[in-house]
């Protein structure tokens, strides 16, 4: 569903991901200063995998809301929301994803998603992804030392 | 996973011939069948390092080796004869790419794995010939390598541009080419050359979510990214010349071209619902599998069922996107050459699927069972005399079509009473991956790339540059390896040898 946002103040965040090797599909690693911010960076790394995220600008917002049964789960529901936005109208590409609910106990994300629509011509075409899956995914949570990671393989 | 060390784990393999080796029970705890893979020299090294390589104490994040997903499937509720590696295999999600599995349908247990169709329902080759030569078409590759990618939409973010509305849609996903023969966009006899004659009955699109019809109506009549791709291709050997005479391949020089690509986001998206759908079915009938990845469910649950009819309709939709991309195949050369389609006798030779359960008959010790035969990454391949191949090929076997990545060459074979009875009538479906993407992006340089295509004389036109190093040659296993371990095997013959003059990829 779209959504109003203020165009004022917008920060982009910085990268906190990087995409590791596999076979024949690629492994998104994400990670951040809380767990929300591990999430939030995954699903860009997964938009910049599709297409050259600097070419993007941010023009609409939409929100999506994403529910699992456990934090891999929710983690795979979430990028699935995500693929979803950009395999149908209204083909966002995004370029900073805000979680504004990130609920641990019922396993709900309601998040923010900042860009605007793929333009063949105008953004440079990545590698397609086909979809999420569970493969060698792992959630690390460290609260001590402050260090939150997920790793997501997705199929290309 | 059991951890041993490499020389313990090889305890469990043994060499047959030359180009066969047995996975024995016990590699994998809960094997109900042994495993099978076949390799030569070459692809055995490729396959027994990935092993070696798994073997490395305190390794994490890693992903299992082909073998021991053979062997993960070996131990699934219900399955027959072997779990199978064909030459072309590679670390897959749950099965492994190049992995084919029968089940017994009259088993209450047995099961279907969504893992064991892979997410590109239906990924498939079709080959089309012409009546051109390669003389004809050297001087114009340049123009019809660009008309051809102005026709057919490519990469990320295209969309179809066969009108289509959410009706439709339905009605192709319940008629597959029947829905493309009504419409106008293939000729009757196409339909013929199909495996399932471009149909498959049990499709019930009402099984389909709505998020995957969504995914599914853009994308249709488009031909992705990744290792998808539309060739222009001359005959460059001919090996068995009464079968090629009886695909319409005369001599060599002869220009045909083939497409490979498949059910798109709407396969995509089925597979990944019915994932989802048989993590809770697993839990609810306790089915327990050695991999989480091996989702699946017993073939009669309401899961299983809902699956194979949605399965079903995604096979029917990427029928119905080759035939659409057949379509204006056929308009870029009828208006590069001003004339008609008919006159270039661009018929289908035919159109395999390399994703895909079906259900057949096949002979189990000595006795005739109905088998849910899952192929991922691994082609039908029939014998003569089959009733499920067409007449046309009923005395040759079923064409076999195999394609090679860019740059190399690509292979015809046919079907065999050997592979019959060794693979279920199985072979394999192209080259396989044996360097992983970022590795391939990290090691090839893109004018490297393009610059040998261009010695070998091979116009391309690629959407995404740093897919052109991903799909490099380098980036995959020989081809001619594995076709030749096939025929040497016996499970499928060389046919026609084709190598690429053009390529167009997503």
């Amino acid at each position: 569903m779209e959504v109003e946002f203020r165009k004022d103040n917008f920060l982009l965040p910085e990268t906190k991901y990087e995409y590791l090797d596999h076979t024949a599909d690629v492994q998104l690693h994400g990670w951040g200063a809380t767990l929300k911010e591990a999430f939030e960076q995954c699903g860009v790394a997964m938009f910049g995998y599709m297409t050259d995220l600097s070419y993007v600008t941010v023009k609409n917002c939409y929100e999506i809301e994403a529910k699992g049964d456990d934090i891999e789960g929710l983690l795979f529901h979430f990028l699935d929301e995500l693929l979803f936005l950009f395999s149908a109208e209204p083909y966002l590409v995004c370029k900073k994803l805000e979680i504004t609910k990130f609920d641990l106990d019922n396993f709900e994300i309601v998040c923010r998603c900042y860009g605007e629509p793929f333009e063949l011509g105008r953004h440079p075409q990545g590698t397609e992804v086909k979809a999420i899956t569970y493969s060698a995914m792992q959630v690390v949570q460290d609260a001590v030392k402050g260090l939150y990671e997920v790793f997501v393989i997705i199929d290309i | 996973m059991v951890v041993r060390p490499y020389v313990e784990e090889l305890k469990y393999l043994e060499k047959i011939n030359d180009h066969c080796w047995r996975i024995k029970k016990g590699f994998q705890p809960n094997m109900n069948v042994e495993g099978v893979f076949y390799v030569n020299s070459r692809l055995e090294q490729l396959m027994l390092e990935e092993l070696k390589n798994s073997c490395r104490p305190g390794a994490v994040g890693g992903f299992l080796p082909g073998v021991k997903q053979i062997a993960n499937v070996a131990a699934l509720p219900g399955i027959v004869g072997r779990s199978i590696g064909l030459p072309d295999i590679h670390s897959g999600y749950g099965f492994a790419i190049g992995n084919m599995a029968a089940f017994d349908m009259d088993d209450p247990l047995s099961v279907v794995s969504p893992g064991g169709v892979g997410f590109d329902i239906n990924c498939g080759v079709r080959l089309l010939r012409t009546n051109l030569f390669e003389k004809d078409v050297q001087p114009l590759k340049e123009q019809l390598a660009q008309s051809l990618f102005d026709h057919i939409p490519v990469g990320v973010g295209s969309k179809g541009i066969i009108p289509m509305n959410a009706r439709d849609l339905e009605e192709a996903l319940e008629m597959g080419m029947d829905w493309s023969l009504r419409e106008g966009y293939v000729w009757a006899e196409d339909k013929e050359h199909c495996e399932e004659y471009g149909r498959m009955l049990n499709a019930d699109p009402a099984k389909v979510s709505m998020r995957a019809k969504k995914r599914g109506l853009p994308q249709l009549g488009t031909l992705g990214a990744g290792n998808h791709y539309a060739e222009i291709q001359v005959v460059d050997e001919i090996y068995d010349k009464w079968s090629a005479s009886k695909m319409g391949i005369e001599e060599k020089g002869q220009v045909v071209v083939m497409i490979h690509s498949g059910s798109r986001g709407f396969g995509h998206q089925v597979a990944t619902d019915a994932l989802v759908e048989m993590e809770k079915a697993m839990k609810r009938d306790k089915i327990e599998t050695n991999d989480r990845q091996l989702a699946c469910a017993r073939i009669n649950s309401p899961e299983g069922q809902d699956y194979l009819k949605a399965m079903a309709a995604a096979a029917n939709f990427a029928w119905v996107n080759r035939s659409s991309m057949t379509f204006l195949t056929r308009q870029a050369f009828a208006k590069m050459f001003k004339t008609t389609p008919d006159d270039l006798d661009m018929h289908v030779i035919y159109d395999v699927s390399h994703n895909i359960a079906k259900v057949e008959n096949h002979m189990v010790d000595g006795k005739e069972r109905k088998l849910l035969v899952h192929r991922k990454g691994s082609t039908r391949a029939f014998p003569p005399h089959h009733p499920l191949i067409p007449v046309d090929y009923q005395l040759t076997g079923q064409p076999v079509l195999v394609g090679g990545t860019m740059g190399t060459c690509s292979y015809v074979l046919t079907g065999t009473e050997r592979g019959m009875q060794e693979t279920f009538g199985s072979t394999c479906h192209g080259a396989g991956r044996a360097l992983s993407r970022a590795k391939s992006r990290r090691n090839l340089d893109y004018k490297d790339v393009l610059d040998k295509l261009d010695q070998l004389g091979i116009a391309i036109r690629v959407a995404s540059p740093k897919l052109v190093m991903e799909e490099a040659p380098e980036s995959y296993k020989d081809v001619t390896d594995v076709v030749d371990t096939c025929h040497a095997a016996g499970i499928s013959k060389k046919c026609i040898k084709m190598r690429p003059i053009a390529v167009i990829k997503g």
